[in-house]
């Protein structure tokens, strides 16, 4: 710190001898002139020459633009103080402020100063290059310049928010990120962004209603896409539950169509019972590897392909009838048996049987009871790899719910009557376990009174929960509420209640509607649930906080609105894919309004609950959402890659092939050239990273737009304060 | 093993509760632990904790400095601090936590250190004597199970956890490292077993005594009433005794039953003993030596069964 503030008071006395500028500036291009060595290596490397310099000769000019933001940056800083430092800095030939850089106004200063002062190079000092850098890049583009002659010191998220009430410090912050930037503006050179061509294929991974719908978007556009589905069939949670809100039509009812439509749909097809092993290769060009795990059932289509004519799985069930092993279903939430060769429920799509090769024990009397004419099953089947092109890549790959054992206090798994909000939706479906009719798991009864807990694990800050809103418990709840009212005569449903939040169209009168109906809300967290031993009923314990009073309410049956989570798997999603998450564990978007489709990879986009929590409105929105931004680059057939690739400079390579087992992304190679071993880039798959430029012993890797030169000039420029 | 079978050394950090009214646990806690191999050497010089509940809602600098000068005692002993109560482990081991992690609050408890020549350093743990019963890491279930020489075969007993040793959870250490579960823990009910009784689960388990955060202070009536709900819970399952961690508790139905016959008309005549009683009890400690003659409610039916 005391370092700094020495180099940061050099500045002044610059200023008192105006005299003493210009032999700075020769000193300067004294210690520029050594960069240019490098400059000359690459000229040797083809790639590295045609980024060459074209405007490169002569001295560098620079222009320096200070954005106030308003008062985000003014607020907390002397701008007439950091632009006069500005102004003495070596090779910069022109200085200006302005209130808003990035407004149209802002844009014209910056293209009129680089055409009348002969720029060579732009340094916008604003906010985050992640905000803006696009901005100043076409404007320094439509000045004239190559964009890439373009640098952004960030002086608001980096410095006037962080140091909001030290002006004096962030003033001196701001004219050192300046100076930085500066350095490396002297030495860009012009890159020319690099395209290639997109596969005419997307692939959608997950198959529930986000899935479902991203990919009949794509299909209908005219794009062939693949759905990879874990499950044995298509319709993922939505296919569980029973009615939705708060239109209350069945579940399976809407959802069927699209089932239907998906496996129809000659654009789609569909990978169920299958998972993605493998992913390579960048937008435009992903190869993914997909595991189809072995079903030991064959479709009519496959068994045609092995010459049994008239054969595959026509899901008869003859098969399910005979197997002797018995599993719970997990479909059904493990209230329903099911056997080791089995499909979830009557709408499956496709309608295929799968067998459980973890229960299964061979005993070969489904292939008996199968018969020799459709000869549909193959107990040595195994997994099978296989590989397919897309150009993007949606992922829709859900949620879990909230193991809610967790908290104890409420007694899931310790006491029989107490259920989760999912087997509730099983209970009342009509396709369910009981056929639609609400019973206690303990002894069959008709509940009369049932008690819905909500923000179960949700908004939660004990450290067992999760503290964000899982958005969707609210309303499911206040809908079976209605639904064991208009079941069970006499039934009353209390709900438990935080904060009812009914925050979409029609939602609030469906609050309003079921308060009507007779449903008794108590605004409560519930503290502790306590079973009666001999009636196996609960007592309900919480503090009814409208009319400061604590309750102790007896009831039937307990439903816990339980929270939702993250996939087990989504970190190997994530590292599949590229794809950061957020703290919380959901998948993180590009940007949280902005961008909520997109990803910080490109090329990869998110959809549905995988996300965040959505309902089921804006789980097909966000679908929507993510297959129109996923075809853009399809329909555009070729996309644009930042050149910041690596390049090799050859006459130094050794070809010792160490930075291509450092290469995260394979994108380097050992190649023969000229009777030697050197080092190849792949350029759409480099990713800029630098690992293999800043380890290669003899220097002969050339990062484009990070190079050595320009990354030593800012270092220079930070610790020597201008003065090199 | 070190000399004479000790394992460990503990500042026995006393509390007020217990030497003054059940003498019996601090006696019963010295002789019983050092038979498991830890010995708990008096803190001399300690003060009150001081009572979260008393001080800590009235004036936190005060609380904080009391309970850092009993610390720095134990500091200045090199030992790490053992008690009783549960009162005491929410007062000493969350400010000996909050200390160690907050330099803002350690730098103003120091400053009133000052006056009477001491400094808090952060040098040592605290722990309950029954979680140093409980982890294996320092006695452990087998080893008391192995000390027993007098086991409470036939007798029905219950456990109150009391509130301050598991909750809150959050940054309970022994609760996420030991103990596993705060809202239905039974650890306590593994230790019962050891000692040969056998332990009975009833209704509402994890409520409050009634005692704590000054209500028995406050609001008596409503303290009693809350430990009522309690006895009656506890009769229906039959216990010949109720076993708890936390002397205050101990008093709450200990006293209070006496106090419920007086104000409610209500008689219970239920045994109440602190852990560290029973182990001295199977441990082959007499009653007398137990001091279990001074119980508010005589200790006779449990003893005739066990003895």
């Amino acid at each position: 710190m005391a370092e700094k503030k020495a180099t940061t008071k050099k500045a002044p006395s610059k200023k008192e001898d105006t005299k003493k500028v210009a032999p700075v500036k020769q000193e300067v291009k004294k210690a520029a002139a050594p960069a240019a060595k490098p400059k000359a290596a690459p000229a040797a490397a083809p790639a590295a020459a045609a980024a060459g310099s074209t405007t490169q000769q002569g001295e560098a000019r620079i222009g320096v633009f200070i954005c106030h933001c308003g008062t985000n940056i003014a607020g907390s800083m002397d701008i007439p103080a950091v632009e006069e430092y500005a102004k003495i800095l070596p090779n910069v030939a022109y200085v200006d402020n302005y209130k808003y850089m990035c407004s149209m106004p802002g844009q014209a200063v910056i293209s009129k100063a680089v055409k009348d002062n002969h720029l060579t190079g732009v340094v916008v000092s604003a906010c985050s290059p992640r905000l803006h850098e696009p901005t100043f890049r076409t404007a320094t583009k439509e000045a004239g310049l190559n964009p890439f002659r373009f640098e952004m010191a960030n002086i608001r998220e980096q410095n006037s928010w962080v140091h909001m009430h030290d002006r004096e410090g962030s003033t001196d912050k701001a004219k050192d990120a300046i100076r930085i930037a500066v350095a490396k503006a002297s030495l860009l050179q012009d890159l020319f962004p690099k395209t290639v061509p997109v596969e005419k294929a997307a692939m959608v991974v997950g198959a529930g209603v986000a899935g479902m719908q991203a990919a009949l978007d794509l299909a209908a556009a005219g794009i062939k896409t693949y759905l990879v589905e874990a499950d044995t069939s298509i319709g993922g949670r939505m296919s569980q539950l029973d009615k939705t809100f708060p239109t209350l039509d069945c579940s399976q009812c809407i959802l069927t169509p699209k089932m239907v439509d998906v496996g129809r749909a000659s654009m789609i097809e569909l990978m169920t019972w299958s998972e993605v092993h493998e992913v390579e290769g960048y937008i435009g060009n992903f190869d993914v590897t997909v595991r189809k795990k072995a079903r030991g059932v064959i479709t009519p289509k496959e068994a045609e392909a092995r010459g049994i004519v008239g054969g595959g799985c026509n899901g008869c069930g003859d098969c399910e009838t005979a197997c002797p092993v018995v599993k719970p279903n997990e479909f059904e939430v493990g209230m329903k048996p099911r056997k080791a060769i089995y499909i979830n429920h009557p709408q499956v799509v496709p309608l295929l049987y799968t067998i459980d090769f973890n229960s299964c024990v061979k005993c070969g009397i489904c292939v008996t009871a199968c018969g020799p004419e459709k000869r549909a099953i193959d107990l040595e089947s195994k997994d099978e790899f296989v590989k397919v092109k897309v150009g993007t890549v949606i992922l829709a790959t859900g949620y879990d719910i909230f193991p809610i054992e967790k908290k104890e206090e409420w007694g899931y798994k310790r006491f029989e009557n107490v259920i989760t909000s999912l087997e509730f939706e099983r209970l009342i479906c009509a396709s369910g376990p009981t056929g639609g009719h609400l019973i206690r798991p303990s002894d069959g009864e008709t509940p009369k009174r049932v008690a819905f807990v909500l923000c179960a694990g949700s908004r939660d800050n004990t450290g067992t929960g999760k503290p964000y809103c899982s958005r969707f418990c609210c309303m499911y709840s206040l809908k079976h509420a209605h639904q064991i009212i208009e079941k069970i005569p006499g039934c009353i449903p209390y709900i438990f209640y935080m904060d009812i939040r009914s925050f979409g169209k029609m939602y609030e009168e469906f609050y309003y509607r079921i308060q009507d109906e007779g449903a008794k809300f108590i605004r409560g967290r519930v503290a502790n649930i306590i079973e009666d031993k001999k009636t196996k009923n609960l007592h309900v314990m919480t503090d009814d906080t409208l009319l400061d009073r604590p309750i102790d309410m007896e009831v039937d049956m307990v439903v816990l609105a339980a929270a939702v989570q993250p996939k087990e798997d989504t970190n190997r999603t994530r590292k599949l894919f590229g794809v950061s998450c957020s703290s919380d564990g959901w998948l993180l978007e590009a940007h949280p309004k902005l961008n909520p489709c997109g990803t910080t990879t490109a090329g990869v986009f998110l959809a549905g609950v995988c996300q965040g929590p959505k309902d089921i409105p804006d789980t097909v929105a966000s679908a929507e959402g993510a297959a129109s931004a996923a075809s853009i680059p399809i329909h555009m057939g070729e996309v644009e890659l930042e050149p910041y690739f690596a390049t090799c400079i050859e006459e130094k390579c050794a070809g010792c092939g160490m930075c291509v087992n450092l290469c995260p992304y394979s994108a380097l190679a050992l190649v023969e050239k000229n009777g030697r071993t050197v080092m190849e880039v792949t350029e759409a798959k480099c990713k800029g990273c630098g690992t293999c430029g800043g380890f290669c012993p003899g220097g002969a890797i050339w990062m484009n737009h990070f190079t050595t030169p320009q990354i030593v000039a800012q270092i220079d420029a930070f610790l020597l304060g201008g003065e090199q | 093993m070190s000399e004479n079978g000790i394992n460990h050394k503990f500042a026995f950090y006393l509390g007020c509760i217990a030497p003054n009214r059940y003498p019996g646990v601090e006696s019963a806690s010295i002789k019983a632990m050092k038979k498991l191999g830890v010995e708990l050497v008096p803190l001399k010089g300690a003060s009150c904790c001081p009572a979260p509940g008393a001080f800590g809602s009235i004036d936190l600098a005060v609380f904080y400095a009391m309970a850092a000068r009993n610390l720095v005692l134990a500091e200045q002993m090199k030992m790490d601090i053992a008690l009783v109560c549960n009162g005491c482990y929410k007062s000493i081991w969350e400010v000996n936590h909050k200390l160690k992690h907050n330099k803002d609050l350690r730098d103003a408890v120091n400053e009133v250190l000052k006056e009477v020549d001491m400094e808090y350093k952060g040098t040592i743990n605290v722990y309950h004597t029954a979680e140093l019963l409980y982890n294996d890491k320092f006695i452990g279930v087998d080893k008391i199970r192995d000390s027993v020489t007098n086991p409470l075969t036939g007798a029905r007993i219950a456990v109150h956890y009391g509130c301050h040793l598991v909750k809150p959870h959050k940054d309970r250490e022994f609760e996420k490292e030991v103990m596993l579960n705060t809202e239905c823990p039974t650890w306590m009910e593994e230790l019962v077993a050891a000692i040969g009784a056998t332990p009975v689960e009833y209704r509402n388990k994890m409520m409050c005594c009634g005692a704590g955060g000054g209500v028995r202070g406050y609001d008596i009536v409503h303290a009693l009433d809350i430990t009522n709900e309690k006895l009656i819970n506890l009769m229906e399952e039959k216990v010949d005794a109720l076993t708890d961690i936390c002397p205050f508790c101990q008093l709450q139905f200990d006293r209070g039953q006496i106090e419920i016959q007086e104000k409610f008309g209500k008689t219970y005549n239920l045994p109440v003993l602190h852990f560290a009683e029973l182990l001295g009890l199977a441990q082959g400690m007499s009653p007398q030596e137990l001091g279990l003659d001074l119980h508010g409610i005589s200790c006779e039916p449990l003893l005739q069964k066990v003895l």
